[in-house]
């Protein structure tokens, strides 16, 4: 299934990050949803900011018009005030993207341990993530960083 | 005592006495063939939208509003009123699912789209007609509503945001590509320069125009209610989380 652009993408103003207070913020929400759904539909987890500027997100070679560096740095920060986004770094050059967050595939990890009648057994993260029995479940393929993530706060042990 | 032109006065006044009795009684006559019509044609009135302006029209010439109030015999009888009313919330609705992303401006042309839309398959008839008609209402009972004319059709404003004369022109000029610059507005308008910019601020103060400063050659004034691409694309979920409440 191919991505579903939102009519803003082909909109050239959405590019230019906009002066008046209210407009940002409806352009800054819509950017946020715009890339976790972008990451979410190719399993993207991890984003590097200078490759980002190429990637079809943020640059719509169709109209010509691309988010400048400076104004992807705002959008990742809202992401991450969301808790959708991490750095990985001090620089902010490379960040993880959690379009589910950490505590959400909790859940879901855990609502499917209950399911399969597997509360108190043991799993390996690979078990989990890659095993037979998880196929076509959402976190089938789940790196292992976000797993972790996922395990903090829900009791599994 | 003298009274002079007495005979004169009293006869004037005597004739226009009789004439406004004639008059009357003739406007009393057409009104009841009105009330007969009317009522036998009720269904076609609420059906048929061509009817409805023939109607109106009719009815204007004998300086009655079907629509001046919700009680009264029009209405009543007709149900013409519940028709324009319940159409008048319908807009209002239409204009505020949509507020976030055009400002509070939309084209006549969308909003008859998504009116249809919204009544579905087998609703009545409503034509741009009766949508400028129950926005009219709308306006005269201080809804905040205004029509501005663009490209020969309109453009319906369901804020009250402040538009003078200037604004509205601009808006005129940038209904052609759906964006304008204030070379755009220097060159068709003749306004200096302060003045373009004035007004292109204000458009991006109320939230009805974007600024794209990545345009060939000078930034470039687009407004959302003039994107075509829009008028096709529902509000999706994420956009309605996204609403300012």
């Amino acid at each position: 299934m191919s991505f579903e652009w939102p009519w803003q993408y082909n909109f050239p103003p959405f590019f230019t990050l906009q002066p008046n207070v209210d407009t940002r913020q409806k352009q800054l929400a819509a950017w946020c949803s715009l890339a976790l759904a972008y990451c979410r539909h190719h399993k993207l987890y991890t984003l590097d900011v200078m490759e980002s500027q190429e990637s079809p997100v943020f640059n719509n070679k169709k109209i010509e018009r691309k988010l400048s560096t400076e104004a992807i740095q705002v959008v990742f920060e809202e992401l991450r005030k969301k808790g959708n986004l991490d750095w990985l770094d001090k620089n902010k050059s490379r960040c993880l993207v959690m379009w589910r967050r950490p505590e959400e595939w909790g859940k879901l990890i855990y609502q499917w341990v209950s399911k399969v009648g597997m509360i108190n057994s043991v799993f390996t993260l690979y078990e989990l993530s890659n095993g037979d029995d998880t196929e076509g479940e959402e976190f089938h393929g789940l790196e292992e960083w976000i797993l972790l993530r996922s395990f903090k706060g829900v009791k599994f042990f | 005592m003298h009274r002079r032109g007495v005979g004169a006065g009293a006869i004037a006044k005597k004739k226009l006495a009789e004439v406004c009795y004639i008059m009357s009684k003739q406007i009393e006559t057409f009104k009841s063939h009105l009330e007969e019509f009317a009522s036998k044609h009720k269904q076609e009135i609420r059906k048929n939208s061509q009817f409805r302006v023939q109607f109106q029209e009719m009815c204007a010439t004998i300086g009655v509003d079907p629509l001046a109030s919700g009680k009264g015999f029009w209405s009543e009888m007709l149900g013409v009123g519940d028709f324009y009313y319940e159409l008048g919330v319908q807009i209002i609705e239409v204009c505020l699912a949509l507020k976030h992303r055009n400002g509070g401006l939309i084209t006549l042309d969308e909003l008859h789209q998504r009116v249809l839309k919204g009544r579905g398959k087998y609703a009545q008839d409503v034509s741009q007609d009766d949508l400028v008609r129950a926005i009219k209402k709308l306006k005269a009972m201080g809804n905040g509503f205004g029509m501005i004319p663009v490209g020969g059709s309109y453009l319906v404003q369901s804020v009250p945001a402040e538009l003078n004369m200037d604004h509205t022109v601009v808006l005129q000029l940038a209904e052609k590509k759906g964006y304008v610059t204030v070379s755009e507005i220097k060159e068709h308008l003749k306004w200096e320069r302060e003045r373009s910019c004035h007004v292109l601020d204000h458009l991006l103060k109320e939230g009805l125009a974007w600024l794209d400063s990545q345009a060939a050659g000078e930034p470039q004034y687009w407004l959302p209610a003039l994107f075509s691409e829009i008028s096709s694309r529902d509000v999706t979920p994420d956009e309605a989380n996204q609403m300012t409440p």
